[in-house]
């Protein structure tokens, strides 16, 4: 059979290829669907009518088959005449060997079968899949299949991921996969699917890797093409969240209820046309309708007349422009009870838009008692204000860590400073710069220990710009736990009393220096008119004695008794030296421990010439052993001299009875060393508490200083000097010494 | 009337510096009586001689100072001399102007006592001359009758006889008279001689009244 008829018969596009692969003859279907001639046809002509990205597989499996002899068969886009590719299953269909002519050679019959509607088909269907697997794998449901022993034949990610299982499930069962309780429930409704051939739904509660979750599950039977269920396929939605939220509603629904049962505020609410819509039972009792009757009534009748235009015009504009014409957290307003009683409220609002139209919720507070409070608050705050800004104190008051926070205006007006620069730190600026690091450390060591603070310093005066005394006080305010919560304070300018005081203490100095001076000087002046008597009745003896001796009438009798004179009154005043001296030496007086009875002694020794002149009796009455005292010897001696030449000058005048002198010593009742000097003289009479003043004087020839000197003597050295009426007659003039520990031997 | 020798009197309530001052005072021939105290000075009568105080201003009972006017407010005109002790400025201005004649400190030059002393001596003899002078023109103005005494006075305030006759209603050669008689018994040389003694008496009367 001729080739070329051969490839006619075929009802497919058929060539005829040498065994490289070009193109001897094709026949007329070929040419007319490439459009080509045979001309063009023939030869390697792949390239041409080929898709080139079809072209290199189908030369490699041409060079396979030739090679291996295995039957030649490609796919590949064949180019129509118009230019469109279509698919087409190329193979091999006969291999023929001519039997005609010298050339025997080999050729192969290449049919052309056009496939391309089953291409597209399978691509349509691969398109499908990936798309369902996209759907599958992207749903936040876990989505699976199983087959009907309930091993897996597929699950999304979802479901991998909602139990962590990161290996493949597929062909795994439930018991593998899941504890064997939650297996064999999932195993129950699966063979309940199969059974009924029917889908189920329902709600289980699931543990997830992070707990608990509500799910609703849909499982349903797969069928194949003889109706029969192969598998079973499940789609779980997690409603875990939405149970919460749901509950979570739920439950701030019921507490919102609540709320509006239990609260202490009327809560009322109103819709667009400001008519009540809801009341809660707080309402009743705070404006005295019942929650039912204020229904459907405007909002007004909860308000005073002259409010009422005021809100509707609010409310009005508000609904119009939205803007607010009070604060809607918390205004002080006015309400007005069922029985006509106005009394203050706190409102607030609320806003709610509900299918479009806005519902309005007023919380209104019955503010009377609080009111009430405030008002007393207030009238005691002003009170007390009134106090402190009127009080003639500096007043002030700091926060717990030291700061001033309050300064009352008599502050203001010392320091002249405004308040805000007094605050703080700030009163500072106003103390004396030598006072301030001492005063701010008082004052800090105060707010951290809690001790009253107290400081004086020089504060600054506004007025005078002058830096006076003053004294800052201040306690702490405790709360019940102890802890500062505040200080209050004062100051006080004690300027005037501080100055008056040290005026006052220099002017006892001064009087104390002035006195001194003044006895220094009536001494001065006592001793000079003691000194110069005798000096005077020297010199005028003296000078006398010259005239007459000038005149040559210097007779030598009297010369004899100016001399006598003289030699007197030299004596006198070098005794009254000597007791000057004595005198003199009284500020600092060398004090030593004495035995007094040698001291008396001694003084009596002095004085023995008078007490024999003027025929006086010594009685010594000296108690022996007794302490030692420690005395400058000097004054001690001039005080018993003293003593002793006045008791005797006391009894000269003494003619009737014994002229007795009595001089004793010894311990009294507190320990002292006692000495006292008795007299049998005329005694002093009314005198006795004038003899220790100064210039008073009983005697003709007195100063009047000696009992004063003695007594200051005495005085310096511890002791007293006093007097006391002798019995029957006289004085006795005693005093005491302290005494040293030891006594004399 | 001159009276006998002048006489110091000495109140010094030391006895030593009274028989001194005595001494000395003695010495230059002065006649002196000394006591212990201001009182019992008052108490003497004093003799009706020229004579001065020697006073301590310092003294038991009366001080110098009270003494002197205690003095005063009796009239006893007798010079101070003052002897202290210790005196000061104040002190002796007062006495001074109370008409002390020296304030002397003890112990004091004998020579500065002795002028003091003949100072006040001499004052007071020339007080007493004086007073007496006084009394003497008192006594012939007294023994005038009460006509003359008119017609002095109006003479010493300047009238003329004309005009005081006018006066007393009568006649000039009247008053001529009575004033001539007048200046005889005073003693009047002419009649500025008649002023100077009428001054000398009133004066002083008027001064005590």
């Amino acid at each position: 059979m001729d080739l070329r008829n051969l490839i006619e018969t075929i009802p497919a596009l058929v060539l005829c290829a040498l065994p490289d692969g070009s193109v001897e003859l094709a026949n007329r279907a070929w040419q007319e669907y490439t459009g080509s001639s045979l001309q063009q046809l023939s030869g390697w002509v792949w390239q041409t009518t080929i898709h080139p990205g079809d072209v290199a597989k189908f030369i490699d499996e041409w060079t396979m088959a030739s090679a291996g002899g295995k039957p030649f068969q490609t796919e590949a886009r064949i180019r129509r005449a118009d230019g469109q590719y279509r698919w087409f299953l190329i193979r091999k269909a006969l291999a023929v060997t001519p039997t005609r002519g010298r050339e025997s050679s080999l050729r192969t019959l290449i049919a052309c079968e056009d496939i391309h509607e089953r291409k597209e088909a399978e691509a349509k269907l691969q398109d499908s899949e990936i798309l369902l697997q996209a759907f599958f794998e992207n749903s936040p449901n876990l989505i699976f299949v199983k087959d009907r022993q309930s091993r897996y034949l597929y699950a999304n990610k979802e479901f991998k991921k909602a139990f962590h299982f990161t290996d493949e499930i597929k062909g795994k069962t439930d018991d593998e996969l899941f504890s064997a309780e939650q297996a064999a429930a999932f195993q129950a409704v699966d063979r309940q699917v199969l059974e009924a051939g029917l889908p189920t739904k329902f709600e289980d509660v699931v543990l997830y890797e992070d707990g608990q979750h509500t799910r609703i599950v849909q499982k349903f039977p797969l069928f194949n093409a003889f109706g029969e269920i192969y598998a079973i396929g499940g789609v779980v939605i997690d409603i875990t969240e939405r149970k919460q939220e749901e509950s979570a509603r739920r439950y701030s629904e019921e507490r919102y209820r609540l709320v509006l049962e239990t609260a202490n505020d009327a809560v009322v609410c109103i819709d667009e046309s400001s008519i009540i819509s809801f009341a809660n039972p707080a309402t009743s009792r705070i404006f005295g309708y019942d929650p039912t009757e204020l229904t459907g009534k405007p909002l007004t009748v909860l308000m005073p007349e002259f409010l009422r235009k005021l809100h509707e015009n609010g409310f009005r504009r508000y609904l119009a422009t939205g803007q607010r014409h009070i604060n809607w957290q918390g205004t002080e307003l006015t309400a007005l009870r069922k029985n006509g009683q106005e009394f203050p409220v706190e409102v607030s609002f609320g806003e709610l838009a509900r299918d479009g139209h806005k519902v309005f919720t007023g919380f209104i507070r019955d503010i009377s008692e609080r009111k009430q409070a405030e008002d007393k608050l207030r009238a005691s705050e002003r009170t007390l204000r009134q106090l402190t800004e009127t009080i003639p104190q500096m007043l002030w008051s700091a926060e717990a860590d030291g700061a001033i926070d309050y300064c009352n205006q008599r502050v203001l007006d010392y320091t002249g400073l405004p308040a805000e620069q007094v605050h703080g730190a700030g009163w500072m600026k106003t103390v004396h710069q030598d006072d301030i690091d001492k005063m701010a450390q008082a004052w800090t060591v105060a707010v951290s220990t809690g001790e009253p603070f107290q400081y004086e310093f020089r504060c600054l005066r506004a007025a005078d710009h002058t830096y006076r005394w003053c004294i800052s006080s201040a306690l702490p305010l405790r709360d019940q736990n102890r802890r500062i919560i505040k200080w209050f304070g004062s100051v006080i300018d004690l300027h005037d009393w501080k100055e008056a005081q040290q005026a006052l203490r220099m002017t006892q100095v001064e009087l104390a220096r002035v006195s001194r001076l003044t006895t220094m000087g009536e001494l001065a002046a006592s001793i000079a008119h003691e000194v110069n008597q005798p000096l005077t009745a020297v010199t005028n003896n003296s000078n006398a004695c010259l005239r007459l001796l000038a005149n040559r009438s210097l007779e030598p009798e009297v010369l004899r008794r100016a001399l006598q004179e003289i030699v007197a009154d030299g004596t006198r005043a070098s005794a009254v030296i000597a007791r000057i001296r004595a005198f003199i030496k009284k500020a600092p007086a060398e004090k030593n421990e004495l035995p007094i009875n040698e001291v008396i002694e001694e003084v009596l020794a002095l004085a023995g010439r008078e007490l024999y002149e003027n025929r006086i009796l010594l009685e010594r009455q000296f108690t022996a052993a007794l302490p030692l005292v420690l005395a400058d010897r000097v004054q001690l001696q001039q005080v018993l001299l003293n003593l002793i030449m006045n008791g005797i000058e006391a009894m000269t005048a003494v003619t009737n009875r014994p002229r007795l002198l009595g001089v004793q010593s010894r311990i009294d009742e507190s320990g002292d060393v006692l000495v006292a000097v008795r007299d049998s003289g005329t005694g002093l009479g009314l005198e006795a508490d004038r003899v220790f003043t100064p210039f008073f004087t009983t005697k003709a020839n007195g100063m009047g200083m000696g009992l004063s000197i003695s007594r200051s003597l005495v005085e310096n050295h511890g002791g007293r000097l006093w007097v006391t009426p002798n019995s029957p007659h006289g004085a006795v003039f005693s005093f005491t010494l302290p005494a040293v520990g030891g006594s004399a031997a | 009337m001159t009276g006998g020798a002048p006489v110091v009197f000495v109140i010094d309530d030391d006895p030593s510096v009274r028989s001194s001052l005595k001494f000395l005072l003695n010495t230059v021939g002065l006649q002196v009586e000394s006591f212990d105290s201001a009182d019992s000075f008052l108490h003497k009568k004093p003799p009706d001689a020229p004579g001065c105080l020697v006073l301590d201003v310092r003294m038991p009972g009366l001080s110098g100072l009270d003494f002197q006017h205690e003095l005063a407010r009796r009239h006893i005109h007798i010079p101070v001399v003052f002897l202290t002790g210790h005196g000061d400025i104040p002190m002796s201005v007062r006495a001074m102007k109370a008409g002390a004649v020296e304030f002397l400190t003890k112990p004091f030059r004998d020579q500065d006592l002795l002028d003091a002393v003949r100072i006040a001596l001499e004052r007071d003899r020339a007080r007493r001359e004086q007073e007496k002078e006084v009394a003497d023109l008192q006594r012939r103005y007294d023994s005038l009758t009460s006509r003359e005494q008119q017609v002095i006075s109006m003479l010493v305030s300047g009238m003329l006889n004309k005009q005081i006759a006018g006066q007393l209603g009568t006649a000039e050669s009247t008053v001529k008279v009575q004033r001539s008689r007048a200046m005889e018994k005073m003693h009047a040389d002419s009649l500025v001689d008649l002023v100077r003694m009428i001054e000398k008496i009133k004066g002083p009367s008027e001064k005590a009244s």
